[in-house]
């Protein structure tokens, strides 16, 4: 469980969190989104104790990370892929942190397989692909078995398969009834693994919702209609007060009138309808209209 | 499973020697201030002339002065290492109480670099003497040794100070050759003994000097002069830990 509180951050005069108060919870995964530089990486920069917040507390698992006796194992973080020494052995690097908690040899082994980086173990990290530093980054956040999983843009640099592995090993982190944030700025990632999501745009809590809902929130859908007798049709729907647009012959997108309007008005006047489809706006499109402002404004 | 401070210690000694560039510097350092001692001896004994005991035992150990340098920016390394490769991220989140990461890093550079300074000072006033005919003494090597880990662990503090490699060594070399030169001449001759005994420096060379002798003016003894860079470093490390402490990673 983290918990965020009336967060506040600033940068000389720029505040780059400004009063952010979220809970993530146990057993799924949230994500974390928001365009660039909306403050996210600060902010769960703050939650492992790296960055000092200006306001407001951070904790996790009730305690402020760095009060806890075994902060690894309450929770990992892959904050960014370089956080390795570039001179230094994938192995030497995961025993060097398993020691300072007592962690034994053959964690640091389980990790380096669960990330598939066992045949890499013995390279120094200065060597690795992106991947293979996000890899490594993960196996860390992983060493202690936390609680509480924060990941910052974990598929950035990874091919196909990897971003898979990351999915799943996301899911199946959740289902073991640990508590998941992971960042991203893009929903069409987090649409696929998360099942909570906070938004946040220049610092401030824009939404903090479940992806069902944010798609519920959208402000208009349109409906596409195809009718051999488009032209008719589009004068009807324009006297009953619906917008409508044509891109194609026979083709109209109507706003402000849903499907069934639309359907007894076609059957009143006579006018034949080959397709009548409701598009509901996507996930991708919820996000951008609720980021819009946080992003012109930036 | 919990954080400890000897746990601290065994990670940042796995962090220490599993960096091949911990013995890539040690190493040649180690054989180079040998040699220099020994090609030193060889010059001064076939350029003839009668040695005072003191410029003889000082003799071996002017190799020291330039591996003090050596040794600082390997202390600096140890921390400005870990900012530029991103690994302090790593480091403060396993230990994100952070101090016991200074203290740490200082005991086990200091436990590393005594044993190889002990060594290597003892090789070069054998490898000297071989030519200068004095009998071994073992309190100017200790005490050329000991300045060498003191001056590593100023180079530690001034890392965790600056954070950057360039800044941190700059300053080093400022702190440890320029300022010093500098301040002779820029000291009136009565003030001169009084404040540069006091450098850091100074006191590293009176550590391995017979009774505090060798410079233009009086240091301080061996054994002050030891107190004297020892608070230097504390200070400093204290100073860079409570930089590490309050400053955002």
């Amino acid at each position: 469980m983290i918990e965020v509180h009336e967060l506040r951050k600033r940068y000389g005069d720029r505040l780059a969190v400004d009063g952010l108060s979220f809970t993530v919870r146990p057993g799924q995964v949230t994500g974390f989104l928001g365009p660039n530089g909306a403050g996210k990486s600060t902010t769960l920069r703050m939650i492992v104790g790296l960055d000092h917040p200006t306001g407001g507390t951070a904790t996790v698992n009730g305690r402020r990370y760095r009060d806890h006796p075994d902060p690894l194992r309450q929770a990992g973080a892959l904050l960014e892929a370089r956080s390795v020494h570039r001179g230094r052995t994938a192995r030497s690097h995961l025993l060097a942190l398993a020691q300072t908690h007592g962690i034994g040899r053959r964690r640091v082994d389980e990790v380096l397989a669960l990330v598939g980086l066992d045949t890499a173990a013995g390279r120094r990290a200065g060597g690795f692909s992106l991947g293979m530093g996000q890899r490594l980054g993960i196996a860390a956040a992983l060493l202690g078995d936390p609680a509480v999983v924060i990941l910052d843009e974990p598929v950035n640099g990874l091919d196909p398969d990897g971003v898979l592995w990351v999915r799943t090993l996301l899911q199946d982190l959740a289902a073991e009834g640990r508590t998941v944030l992971v960042s991203s700025h893009l929903m069409s990632e987090m649409a696929l693994t998360a099942e909570h999501l906070v938004i946040i745009g220049r610092g401030r809590l824009l939404a903090d919702t479940t992806v069902a809902e944010l798609i519920d929130r959208v402000a208009v859908g349109t409906v596409l209609v195809r009718s051999p007798r488009a032209g008719e049709l589009r004068d009807a729907l324009c006297a009953a007060g619906a917008a409508v647009t044509t891109t194609e012959a026979g083709v109209l997108q109507v706003a402000r009138a849903d499907a069934t309007v639309i359907g007894e008005l076609a059957a009143r006047q006579g006018i034949p309808l080959y397709e009548l489809t409701p598009r509901r706006a996507s996930l991708e499109e919820a996000y951008m209209d609720l980021t819009k402002e946080a992003v012109e404004y930036r | 499973m919990r954080i400890t401070f000897p746990r601290v210690l065994r990670s940042e000694w796995t962090k220490l020697v599993s960096l091949r560039s911990t013995w890539w510097t040690l190493a040649p350092l180690a054989v180079l201030v040998v040699a220099l001692a020994g090609v030193i001896g060889n010059g001064i004994h076939r350029s003839g002339g009668e040695l005072t005991h003191a410029s003889a035992v000082s003799a071996a150990f002017l190799p020291v002065d330039f591996a003090v340098l050596v040794l600082g920016v390997f202390g600096v390394l140890q921390m400005t290492g870990e900012y530029g490769t991103g690994s302090i991220r790593s480091t403060l989140t396993a230990v994100p109480r952070r101090w016991p990461v200074v203290a740490a890093k200082a005991l086990v550079q200091a436990s590393l670099t005594l044993p190889v300074s002990v060594l290597t000072c003892a090789a070069a006033y054998v490898a000297c003497q071989a030519f200068l005919g004095e009998p071994f003494a073992l309190r100017p090597v200790l005490g050329a040794a000991g300045s060498l880990v003191l001056m590593g662990l100023l180079g530690l503090a001034v890392g965790a100070l600056l954070r950057h490699t360039a800044a941190a060594v700059t300053t080093l070399v400022a702190g440890l050759f320029v300022v010093p030169a500098l301040l002779g001449p820029a000291l009136p001759g009565n003030r001169e003994e009084d404040v540069l005994r006091w450098v850091p420096a100074v006191a590293g060379q009176a550590m391995y000097s017979v009774d505090g002798t060798g410079a233009p003016f009086k240091m301080f003894s061996p054994l002050t002069s030891t107190l004297v860079l020892t608070a230097w470093a504390v200070l400093l490390l204290a100073g860079g830990a409570l930089v590490l402490h309050r400053r955002d990673a």
